[in-house]
């Protein structure tokens, strides 16, 4: 099973087809759910406290916004940890931990700067794009160590 | 007890930033309620054309929807709340267009503020205050009349000041270094009931404000304790008597600013800076001290210089006095140098918190530094306007405080 | 949903422990509604706390318990139910509509992709049909060519 970031991190259908193809998604929810369920952490809502824009300093100096810098210590150990990666391009309407597009820029740049396998598409617009945007993301993930076949 | 004042939150990257717990600590400790106003999808998606700024941040659209939602009257709000990150550029173009944007199109009153991640619910209080102020108390603030006898006190960060007033008049005033607070505010207390003639338990009502007034609202009974930005904005249109129509009140303090569009009387949109002490009454104390002359000097001595002559490389309060300095080494006459130091603090207010409300003449300033005649001087060439100083501008905190706290004075 | 607070109020705790996990199960079917797939999974395992969102539902409980049911849920209409992991149990009050007074950011980006999920269902269906993927996936992607000038010069003369 490899670990895929998915871009937008906030993705349902990225999230479902990489899971459902027996990989383990990397994204917004994991890194979420590990800050949310942290004991002692008391700064509602994500538990993102001021730490985290100061962690987020590995990746992006410190006249980068505080924003960038928070969200940055989410992703960051994350895309750092993935075997691959996959990548939906037009993700305009993503919002809230992709709701910055400064943060997302440096996402998709850290992502290529790792030479990992990349897929990189666009979301379907009817049918015929569904298929192939199924199929493509298929075929790149059975390419993955560890990937189911089916 | 009255239904919270609700305060829409238009931010983008605040959740991000570990300061939302401060947000609301901020709103919590003014009992006002922080709510997202509620939009849809396709509201999202046509906002950037509707409002016809097109950005890519998908949280900034939303914003930008949300606005849309309040003006439109779809989402019933008290106040409105920008906060954007500090540094980002994009944000700062939707920050202050949307500003403008809900001032023109409704009277919610607006505050716009950019954070970092040491930004504390400290610093956003006062903010948040002021906003309640102005949806909770637009009956109080209506004032335009001192009546009775009322002691106005101001504890401010550098200064402490006090007025008492009878009838619409000031009939006496105080003036201390802010020392200890309670000891400074006893001792100006003390100083304008000398000069008024009056005795202590004449006065029929007090009002404080300052960064003191919760300490010593409590401790002198005060029945009026309020914020600075909303006491400050009512004493300048009160002093200049342009109670009505639009005005601009800029009150550079000792620790921080105040930018504040007011419309009769009433804040709509301000801004308050206190990061740099550069762009305070600081920086021109410095400048005295380093010429050997007393602050009430500064003013007049500016006004013979011509500050272009110093080349100054940066506003800090460090290294800009640094400049100054160099300056004095290399031949620039005293004059020179007090013209730069106050087009120094002057250019900075301008840059950095007169950016955040909108200019509508006329430009009142106050505050002690507003008798700096040279700082006044620099600023109106900035603003290309006469600035109007009014008589008592450095009381001005304290003059507020008298003229709302007479409606606290009950009518036998 | 829990009980509700002013937003942000800092008695918060995370209600969810280490070790649980909540997942979305989002469903667009004319078949299946939310509320089937919701009576089904009482029927399928009666100690997993089940919410019904406005795309399908949220499941939380510890995570193989959560997985096993994730598994026979997709099979009753595997190219039309749609998981993803949350951040959030619940109900919680950070994230809770009713506190916040507007929907949390993610809702939009949900209901974004749920526009587009029938395209994936599409999709799914034809990776059981290989023919039809061959075939849908053989043809060029259409793509707006720019004119040549012979082509040009084609039209003008046609007219």
């Amino acid at each position: 099973m490899a670990k895929v970031f998915i871009y937008p991190g906030t993705s349902l259908i990225l999230s479902d087809l990489v899971a459902r193809f027996g990989h383990r998604p990397l994204g917004a929810a994991l890194a979420v759910r590990e800050k949310v369920q942290t004991p002692g952490l008391d700064s509602p809502p994500l538990q993102i406290t001021p730490e985290d824009p100061k962690k987020g300093l590995r990746y992006a100096a410190v006249e980068v916004p505080s924003g960038v810098r928070g969200r940055m210590a989410l992703y960051g150990p994350q895309i750092e940890e993935a075997d691959a990666g996959i990548i939906v391009r037009d993700a305009d309407l993503a919002f809230g931990c992709m709701g910055c597009a400064r943060t997302n820029e440096l996402v998709r740049f850290l992502l290529h700067r790792r030479e990992i396998p990349l897929l990189e598409l666009t979301y379907p617009r009817s049918d015929e794009e569904g298929v192939r945007f199924v199929a493509a993301i298929k075929e790149f993930l059975a390419g993955l160590a560890g990937g189911e076949t089916a | 007890m009255s239904p919270p004042v609700r305060i829409a939150l238009l931010g983008c990257g605040a959740e991000y930033s570990g300061v939302m717990p401060e947000i609301y600590e901020a709103a919590r400790q003014v009992e006002a309620e922080v709510f997202y106003p509620d939009v849809t999808l396709a509201d999202v998606k046509a906002a950037g054309k509707s409002f016809g700024l097109d950005v890519h941040s998908a949280d900034l659209k939303l914003m930008i929807a949300r606005a849309e939602a309040l003006v439109a009257g779809r989402t019933e709000a008290d106040a409105v709340f920008i906060a954007t990150c500090f540094r980002c550029a994009e944000a700062a173009i939707v920050r202050n267009e949307l500003r403008r944007y809900i001032h023109e199109g409704s009277r919610l009153p607006v505050v716009s503020y950019s954070f970092t991640e040491r930004t504390t619910s400290g610093t956003l209080l006062t903010r948040m205050e002021a906003l309640v102020t102005i949806a909770r108390r637009r009956a109080l603030l209506a004032r335009e009349r001192q009546e009775g006898i009322t002691l106005g006190l101001d504890s401010g960060s550098a200064t402490t000041k006090a007025v008492i007033m009878k009838e619409n008049e000031v009939i006496g005033t105080g003036w201390r270094p802010t020392t200890q607070v309670q000891q400074s505010a006893d001792e100006v207390i003390a100083l304008a009931l000398e000069e008024s003639g009056i005795r202590r338990s004449e006065i029929e009502a007090t009002g404080v404000t300052g960064y003191g007034r919760f300490l010593l609202g409590n401790s002198i009974g005060a029945d009026l304790i309020q914020e600075e930005l909303t006491v400050n904005s009512k004493g300048a249109v009160y002093l200049a008597d342009r109670q009505h129509g639009f005005a601009t009140v800029i009150d550079i303090g000792g620790m921080d600013n105040k930018a504040i569009t007011v419309q009769d009387g009433i804040p709509g949109v301000f801004t308050m800076g206190g990061i740099c002490a550069g762009a305070s009454g600081r920086f021109l104390e410095m400048t005295a001290k380093r010429l050997g002359i007393d602050i009430t000097e500064l003013g007049p001595l500016a006004m013979k210089g011509m500050g272009k002559n110093v080349p100054m490389n940066s506003y800090c309060i460090v290294f800009g006095t640094q400049s100054l300095v160099n300056a004095l080494a290399a031949g620039n006459s005293p004059e020179d140098v007090a013209a730069a130091a106050c087009h120094s603090v002057a250019e900075q207010v301008y840059e950095q918190q007169l950016q955040e409300v909108d200019i509508r003449e006329p430009v009142i300033m106050v505050g002690g530094t507003s008798l700096i005649s040279g700082l006044v001087h620099a600023m109106g060439e900035l603003l290309q306007t006469e600035i109007v100083v009014p008589r008592y501008s450095q009381f001005i905190g304290a003059v507020g405080s008298a003229l709302l706290a007479s409606g606290y004075i009950r009518k036998e | 949903m829990s009980e509700a607070v002013v937003a942000g109020q800092r008695s918060v705790r995370p209600s969810v422990q280490p070790g649980t996990v909540a997942k979305y199960v989002f469903v667009d079917s004319p078949e299946l509604t939310a509320a089937d797939l919701a009576l089904r999974a009482y029927e399928i395992a009666p100690a997993v706390q089940i919410k019904e969102t406005c795309f399908g539902l949220v499941i939380t409980g510890l995570e193989a318990e959560v997985d096993r049911l994730v598994i026979e849920l997709r099979n009753l209409d595997p190219d039309r139910i749609f998981v993803k992991d949350r951040g959030f149990p619940p109900g919680d009050e950070r994230r809770c509509r009713a506190n916040l007074g507007g929907a949390r950011p993610g809702f939009y980006g949900h209901e974004n992709e749920m526009k587009l999920v029938r395209y994936i269902s599409s999709g799914l269906r034809a990776l059981r049909d290989p023919k039809k993927a061959d075939l849908l996936r053989a043809k060029p992607k259409k793509q707006d060519e720019p004119l040549s000038p012979e082509r040009l010069q084609e039209i003008i003369e046609e007219s």
